[in-house]
């Protein structure tokens, strides 16, 4: 077996794990909170993706690649994915808090299918025609068609850039993933255990009742859930963004999938453990189109392998790796 | 949550006479716009320029405003009259006030209609914005009126005879109804007939002709169900040996079939399956690899019955398989586990393409060139001739559609009834309780996953030789999002509600090809809505009702059943 073969593809599978658990830590603060599954969260991450698209188009005036765009870019896209949450909270989820479990996720699934559609149709069009109403044809900053995948701004230092280290290569994007997921790791420890509002989400974890009764805002914390979430899957829209060049519409759907894979592997519940999970899926993932030999190898199956984990530890281990609440709900 | 009440009880009692006047003048205008010219161009919807020549659409505005007129005039000066004992027959009021709400949504839709057609609101005449405001003025009128409550009607026995010619009517007319339903091409008159039909239907449910019809029906179920059968069954001799609706009617059959089935799973079980496609998905494409097709990698072709049992045995152990962790995942999880299976199915089948894994599926060209069916020398794929009709190749699919659909209503009804629907019922509500009354959990579970996977399974066979191709990309989670959606849509559990629910889901994209691009934005917001705002389906079981709204207690006075920790009714309110 060649090491440096197998290196590089732990530094592949550490990269796309990563991206994994920027989006799962979404799904497990929530769940965490309120036991809802938030289907619809992969499309947060797309649509964070987007945001930062339109950030750079209009105050990068699509040129500028410049280093410094990537935080502004990153500014914009967590404005746009906090603000999709919680509208989606608010108008969808907040008013079926009572209803029987089937309902919030079959609205889950209307808000996918609703959200892939509206960047689809309206995301080129929308700012576009408003701009001509006010400068006429000759418009400032053009929207690309999200019908194609758009093509995400090569930000100079981080796109394409690379170095070999003993025959592994790391792309500056990769490390970019890993450090952006290590940051927000440390910001989200720091925010939980450090600060009041995190003290309120965990007290709330625990028990809901007791916690309103201690005179903690119950709503306002499920809505910082929300936005947590929000904030690290848009992290990782530009880390995917930046990574695989194209953004696309549909992107969400699958991301999305995996990411509750990982969060459900770490344990839903418990933040570590979507850290860990999104970890340790990316590494499985990697590995196996790597390692399985035969016509079964390769990228063909490799959701398929995602996949089948996904059933595998929901049937086996349903508390995850790492253990959090066992869930037991009709 | 509830939205905020601007009309109380106490306004409706202080002000009902008003609100009847001005109801009155709102259904006076309604009836008498529709003699005025309601658009600029003849192009818009049927012709609505003449001045004292109605279209048919326009007709239907002067139906509701008749309607309208009835109910309230019935109100004031026929009930009065009347014998108490019949004082309570008819909800004349409730019924107004759908007939008023429907008439406002049609008129609504018939201006946006005309302005969308001819480019913009000027080209809506005069008439037009009369009659809509006649039912903004009906509309606000009506929401005064004291409503009654329920009606009585459903306890006075009526003679067979009338049942009988009630039941006949009924399905000449929904048969009439469908067949001109389809042969309208003008998406604005279609939505128009869609919301008058909608309100129609409102106006019978309301008034308590709808309790009449079901506590009489009741005793004539079997010419009931004969009656729509039958009804189906003549759809193809409206439709002169065209093809284009026949076509249309087998996808919303196919639909259907597969949409009861996973109402077994969800409506029945109350297991959420998100990867139901997969089923129908096995059966088609077992069925595509025995139809003796050229690009079928297996060169066995057995005779079209043992194909059906093969797919849904197939079909059926996909269903055992996923439906064994059901012994240890519940609710959100399983529903997760289903959807992950859903995905590893459309996967195996693009790669089984001897590329990347063993050729069996053709990978995701799938396979093309399916034969037509041929049972016992009757060759689907050809016309034929009955009684003096042409019966062309969609209307013989459209046969055995039928029959595989009433094959699936009957199995889920004697389901329904038995003492494995009711174990099923019993597992939905508390599984833990259930377990403990001795009610075989793990075994019941399995057997819906199956049964339903095997009627998936049969559909599938059908839909393969009737699409003619089966390809990986017919079975992505979004039809089974739609299936699912039609099964809530319509209303979990029941038969009726889910075949409505796949008709709409169905048909409408088909006659709105307008709005193409536009069908996947709206059915996320349809979700959406419908889980916020009626989350127990249109056409509604009881006991799901009372599920969704366990607060509510005048739906439990409604009802007659008392939800969990209603003892206690508001005195006013609790009607």
């Amino acid at each position: 077996m060649d090491p440096a073969y197998f290196f590089q593809q732990l530094v592949n599978g550490l990269t796309l794990g990563s991206l994994f658990a920027l989006i799962a830590v979404g799904y497990t603060v929530v769940y965490g909170i309120i036991q809802l599954i938030n289907f619809a969260h992969g499309e947060i991450f797309m649509v964070g993706a987007f945001g930062a698209l339109g950030t750079w188009i209009i105050l990068g005036r699509a040129e500028i690649t410049a280093w410094w765009m990537l935080p502004v870019m990153l500014v914009g896209a967590v404005g746009v994915s906090v603000l999709t949450a919680l509208l989606m909270e608010r108008f969808a989820y907040r008013p079926l808090r009572r209803a029987p479990r089937l309902a919030p996720l079959i609205t889950a699934i209307g808000i996918s299918v609703f959200l892939q559609e509206f960047v689809r149709l309206f995301y080129g069009p929308i700012p576009n025609g408003l701009q001509r109403l006010v400068f006429g044809d000759d418009i400032p900053f053009e929207f690309p068609d999200a019908k194609a995948a758009p093509v995400f701004p090569a930000i100079e230092g981080v796109s394409g850039g690379s170095f070999v280290i003993g025959g592994v290569t790391l792309q500056y994007a990769a490390i970019f993933t890993v450090v952006a997921l290590v940051l927000c790791w440390i910001g989200l420890y720091l925010f939980v255990n450090r600060t009041r509002v995190g003290r309120a989400m965990q007290a709330t974890a625990q028990d809901p009742d007791t916690a309103r009764l201690m005179g903690i805002d119950v709503d306002r914390i499920i809505m910082v859930a929300f936005a947590v979430g929000a904030s690290l899957a848009a992290v990782a829209g530009i880390a995917h963004g930046l990574q695989y060049t194209n953004i696309e519409f549909r992107m969400g759907f699958l991301a999305g999938l995996k990411a509750f894979t990982a969060a459900v592997l770490g344990g839903i519940g418990n933040i570590n453990g979507a850290v860990v999970g999104g970890l340790v899926l990316g590494l499985v993932e990697v590995m196996a189109t790597a390692y399985i030999p035969g016509t079964f190898g390769g990228s063909a199956w490799k959701d398929v392998w995602a996949f089948a984990l996904l059933i595998l530890v929901l049937v086996f281990r349903p508390q995850g790796l790492l253990g959090a609440r066992v869930v037991d709900r009709a | 949550m509830r939205l905020p009440q601007i009309v109380t009880d106490e306004r409706r009692r202080r002000h009902g006479g008003t609100g009847w006047l001005v109801a009155l003048v709102g259904a006076v205008v309604l009836v008498g716009a529709p003699y005025l010219p309601w658009a600029y161009g003849d192009e818009a919807m049927d012709d609505m320029t003449y001045l004292g020549g109605p279209s048919p659409t326009q007709f239907l505005g002067l139906a509701l405003g008749a309607a309208l007129l009835v109910c309230l005039l019935a109100a004031r000066f026929l009930v009065p009259r009347l014998p108490a004992a019949r004082r309570r027959w008819f909800a004349w009021h409730t019924g107004a006030s759908a007939v008023a709400t429907g008439a406002l949504v049609f008129q609504a839709v018939v201006v946006v209609a005309v302005a969308l057609e001819l480019g913009g609101l000027v080209n809506v005449e005069y008439g037009g914005w009369i009659a809509l405001a006649g039912a903004l003025l009906a509309f606000a009128g009506t929401r005064l009126l004291v409503p009654e409550r329920t009606a009585t009607l459903g306890r006075v026995h009526s003679p067979a005879w009338l049942v009988i010619l009630v039941i006949a009517a009924v399905m000449l007319g929904s048969l009439l109804l469908i067949a001109h339903a389809l042969d309208e091409d003008d998406p604005g008159v279609f939505i128009a007939l869609l919301v008058f039909v909608g309100a129609a239907v409102t106006l019978v449910l309301r008034i308590g002709l709808g309790g009449w019809f079901s506590s009489q029906t009741a005793r004539f179920r079997p010419v009931l169900v004969m009656a729509a059968f039958l009804v189906a069954f003549a759809f193809p001799f409206t439709q002169d040996g065209s093809n284009a609706n026949m076509s249309i009617a087998t996808q919303v059959l196919i639909f259907a079939a597969t949409a009861l089935g996973l109402n077994i799973v969800v409506g029945l079980a109350g297991l959420l399956d998100l990867g139901y496609i997969a089923f129908l998905g096995a059966g088609a494409f077992v069925a595509a690899i025995l139809s003796g097709s050229a690009f079928s990698a297996v060169g066995w072709n057995p005779p079209f019955i043992v194909t059906v049992l093969i797919s849904g045995v197939v079909a059926s152990i996909f269903g055992l398989i996923i439906g064994s962790p059901t012994l240890r995942v519940s609710g959100d999880y399983l529903a997760i586990v289903t959807l992950a299976f859903g995905e590893i199915f459309r996967l195996v089948m693009i790669n089984l393409d001897g590329n990347d894994g063993p050729d069996l599926t053709n990978g995701s060209n799938g396979i093309p060139n399916i034969p037509d069916l041929n049972l016992f020398g009757f060759d689907f794929g050809e016309p034929h001739v009955m009684l003096g009709v042409e019966i062309p190749r969609f209307a013989n699919y459209y046969f055995l559609l039928l029959v595989l659909v009433g094959l699936v209503i009957v199995v889920f009804a004697n389901l329904n009834r038995s003492r494995i629907g009711r174990g099923w019922v019993a597992i939905r509500e508390d599984e833990k309780a259930a377990e403990a009354m001795g009610v075989n959990v793990f075994g019941l579970k399995l057997f819906a996953f199956a049964g339903g996977a095997f009627l998936a399974g049969v559909a599938g066979s059908v839909k393969a030789h009737h699409d003619i191709s089966v390809t990986p990309d017919q079975y992505v989670f979004l039809e089974s999002a739609f299936l699912l959606a039609a099964v809530v849509l319509g209303g979990m559990g029941t038969i009726l509600g889910v075949l409505v629910g796949a008709t709409l889901l169905r048909l409408m994209p088909e006659k709105l090809r307008f709005f193409d691009e536009y069908r996947l934005l709206a059915f996320g917001l349809l979700l959406v809505v419908m889980m916020r705002f009626r989350p127990e389906g249109l056409i509604a079981s009881r006991r799901r009702q009372l599920e969704f709204h366990e607060d509510d207690e005048e739906l439990a006075a409604h009802t007659g059943e008392a939800p969990p920790g209603a003892g206690r009714a508001e005195p006013e309110g609790a009607r």
